[in-house]
């Protein structure tokens, strides 16, 4: 599914503009070397961890999309580095579980 | 003292309200004293942001707290945050639970540390935890003064970054266990960070 689809069912805030990559799937987690090492390709990454180093950790990871959950606010350098990578940034007032499962639901990986 | 030391550095988690304490202490002493907090940025790793004079700790100790999150510290389950003078009198305690994130990424607190003329030295880059690899999976490129390791050689690809290791010490028995010998023409802050510029360790 392309980043634009997914979000119109999501219809979270996004950040910076949409990338015409694909999202398989998710992986949730707030540790960004878990994520770096267990993360998989074309993956939407799901976390509160709101800072450029989450982008560079993404684009390592084949991670194509970047949810910030609890309304975490990016900083200024994170949108420019995510621009630059291709990676979308989008913001969420859900908690991470929750957001696991509306993002779940919208790639039909979970009822 | 006893254990040789020419100076030593203070480090309390996310606070620097022990600095003017320990300046006292270490004047009785004749050991020069360096000024710092151990601050948590908001990517949960440690960096130890040190100073040479305690307004500049302190300075840097007030914006960290406002950027803190409104957590009380509840001294029953993680213990007392006091701040002593050097006699060792209470003097208050921290409302805020010190262990918390500050909202500050590494990227802005360099430049906060740079403005007030510190020095910028991820700590314990070697551990599992709390350390900046351990926290991003790498060691992002930055203006680090130095890294802290508590192992040499270090397990971590450092690249031609400075190492310097330190006791990290939280109890008396283990202050002076690891430390770094800077070579150095006069004990200062100045020298020891010419040191650590000039890799003269």
């Amino acid at each position: 599914m392309k980043i634009k689809e997914l979000n119109e069912i999501l219809n979270f805030e996004l950040l910076t503009t949409c990338p015409d990559s694909e999202i398989v799937t998710a992986y949730t987690s707030d540790l960004l070397s878990d994520v770096m090492g267990n993360a998989p390709d074309d993956s939407v990454l799901i976390t509160i961890q709101a800072h450029k180093n989450t982008i560079a950790v993404a684009s390592l990871a084949g991670i194509n999309a970047v949810i910030l959950c609890n309304n975490r606010k990016a900083p200024e350098d994170m949108l420019p580095a995510a621009e630059k990578e291709e990676i979308a940034v989008l913001s969420t007032g859900l908690n991470q579980f929750d957001t696991s499962i509306a993002v779940g639901r919208a790639l039909e990986l979970c009822k | 003292m006893g254990r040789g030391l020419d100076s030593a550095a203070i480090t309390d988690h996310n606070s620097a309200l022990n600095c003017r304490a320990f300046a006292a202490c270490c004047r009785k002493l004749g050991i020069l004293p360096i000024f710092g907090i151990e601050v948590t940025s908001i990517e949960e790793a440690h960096v130890l942001c040190l100073f040479e004079n305690v307004e500049q700790a302190e300075t840097l100790g007030g914006i960290i707290y406002e950027k803190l999150p409104d957590i009380p510290n509840i001294p029953e389950k993680f213990g007392d945050q006091v701040y002593v003078d050097e006699e060792e009198n209470i003097l208050g305690e921290v409302d805020k639970y010190l262990v918390s994130a500050a909202d500050i990424s590494l990227d802005e607190l360099l430049l906060i540390v740079r403005e007030l003329n510190g020095l910028f030295i991820p700590a314990h880059i070697d551990k599992p935890v709390f350390s900046i690899p351990s926290q991003l999976g790498f060691l992002p490129e930055m203006d680090y003064d130095a890294l802290e390791t508590t192992v040499i050689p270090c397990p971590v690809q450092t690249g031609d970054w400075t190492l310097i290791q330190n006791s990290d010490a939280h109890y008396l028995e283990d202050i002076g266990k690891r430390y770094t010998i800077y070579d150095t023409k006069s004990v200062s802050f100045p020298g020891i960070r010419t040191a650590i510029h000039t890799k003269n360790i």
